[in-house]
């Protein structure tokens, strides 16, 4: 009886089933990108596809060094923070992983997030503020989002998304100095290669950046479950979601920035509305969040 | 995890395996005459209480068939709540065989209502080497591995752990991923 219940809360069908199309679309698009690319140039894709590879790999295995040290944080150890790890260590038990680095970041806001490659080389970092501003049951909440993601190795997940994106983000800037530089002559009296592979490689940038966008934002979906299931009472993870958010409204959106750095390629109009907006975000809008917590919550017999 | 759980970013937890445990009722023939190790009769059982209606009622209904088993074993059990927000039941039982049982019997009972998932630890506390020495139990690993805190905040004796985990290997389950050796510091037992 109980049993069959509380199987059924890891799984959302809508979701996997959401995720199954926007990772097919993806995959479409790809092999249809890859056919155009290999139809129309011979040479000299082979090295391109080699060298995005090599990067997609050296940013998948050094992933985690390499966010730590962007975001500023700093690894600590168990007597540095015992509170800390003794949460995560406890929690790690409870979810069967490993237990992560951890490390703090010295910022006021209350923010976290996971990276590594794999759960063996999985880092965790929160900000003081988080550990500050949130109470105890609220960072446990945080925490078990955050080991969600390591446990469904979101890193691993999300650099295979977007290898055929960087591919063809590189591409489209080749095109483009290609064609500036007058090289590449069209064949018989078509059109220049360069603006073929220009408009091939915009195009699958476009569309693969709002699929890779889709796909992250559920995957939070994904870890908000898993935080729920981790430590039994969503709710604690719904009030850290609002102190969290009611405390970021203040600063610019990390995430908007993260599209500007990407991108300079994309312009977007502030006016463009939320709706389209919400199109590029890497995590679905708080309200959204909560409701399918809440829903989680009715389903484990606690409604909030 | 299979494939498809990670495509589809699916998190279940782990069931709990509490058959294992019995693997220290042979092992402590060992601990106390070779080690000098004998066990302080008492255990600890730790779980993450859910916050569903229906977890308060298998709870309780645990209680109750606790209260029975400790009434036919002889046993003392008692539960209490840590500042982790984890619930603890420790049982106190000269008769180390009892002991074990109990502890076998709360994580069989859980794991039979579906709440397997929940179950973290148990932890047994032997004395005689001066400072006590712990053996945890995970669930999640149907392994044990020692815990030996030297009492001085969040500090472990790493030597004596290593030492103690070459000694019974032989005879216990022993975790052999030394980076799931959770300590569970302050553990009321």
């Amino acid at each position: 009886m109980s049993e069959v219940r509380r199987k059924a809360l890891g799984r959302d069908v809508g979701l996997s089933a959401r995720m199954l199309l926007t990772g097919g679309l993806l995959g479409l698009l790809y092999v249809v990108f890859a056919v155009v690319l290999f139809s129309i140039l011979d040479v000299g894709l082979f090295a391109m596809v080699l060298l995005v590879g090599g990067l997609a790999l050296f940013q998948y295995f050094t992933s985690d060094k390499l966010a730590l040290a962007a975001s500023g944080a700093r690894v600590v150890g168990p007597d540095e923070a015992p509170a800390l790890h003794a949460m995560v260590e406890r929690l790690c038990a409870l979810a069967d992983l490993p237990k992560p680095k951890l490390a703090i970041i010295d910022s006021d806001v209350p923010n976290a997030f996971a990276t590594g490659r794999s759960p063996k080389h999985a880092a965790v970092a929160v900000t003081r503020g988080l550990w500050e501003r949130l109470e105890a049951r609220e960072v446990e909440g945080v925490l078990a989002h955050e080991l969600a993601h390591v446990g469904n190795r979101d890193v691993l997940v999300m650099t295979l998304a977007s290898f055929f994106a960087m591919l063809a983000g590189v591409l489209t800037r080749f095109a483009m100095y290609s064609g500036m530089f007058g090289g590449g002559r069209g064949r018989d009296n078509g059109p220049p290669i360069w603006l073929i592979v220009l408009a091939v490689s915009v195009l699958t940038y476009a569309i693969s950046f709002v699929l890779i966008r889709a796909l992250s934002r559920y995957r939070e979906y994904a870890a908000d479950r898993g935080a729920a299931v981790i430590t039994g009472a969503p709710e604690n993870l719904m009030s850290a979601l609002q102190k969290i958010t009611g405390e970021m409204a203040r600063i610019p959106q990390r995430d908007l920035r993260q599209v500007q750095a990407m991108n300079a390629f994309f312009i977007i109009p502030t006016n463009i509305g939320a709706r389209a907006l919400a199109l590029l975000q890497t995590h679905p809008p708080t309200e959204k969040r909560l409701a399918a917590l809440a829903e989680i919550a009715r389903d484990m017999g606690r409604p909030v | 995890m299979g494939i498809r759980d990670l495509l589809f970013g699916r998190s279940r937890l782990k069931e709990a395996s509490p058959e294992q445990l019995f693997a220290l009722s042979t092992a402590r023939v060992t601990l106390e005459a070779e080690l000098g190790l004998r066990s302080a009769g008492r255990a600890g059982i730790c779980f993450k209480p859910l916050s569903a209606g229906e977890f308060a009622r298998a709870e309780r209904e645990l209680a109750e068939l606790l209260e029975i088993a400790a009434r036919d074993l002889g046993s003392h059990v008692s539960q209490s709540r840590d500042e982790h927000g984890f619930q603890w039941i420790v049982i106190e039982d000269p008769e180390f065989e009892d002991l074990v049982t109990t502890v076998h019997l709360v994580g069989t009972d859980l794991a039979a209502r579906g709440f397997g998932g929940q179950l973290l630890a148990a932890i047994f506390r032997f004395e005689g080497r001066g400072r006590p020495v712990f053996w945890i139990y995970g669930y999640k690993r149907a392994a044990f591995w020692p815990f030996v805190p030297t009492g001085n905040g969040q500090e472990r004796d790493n030597a004596e752990e290593l030492a103690l985990k070459a000694q019974l290997e032989g005879e216990l389950p022993v975790e052999q991923d030394l980076s799931r050796w959770l300590g569970l510091f302050g553990a009321p037992v």
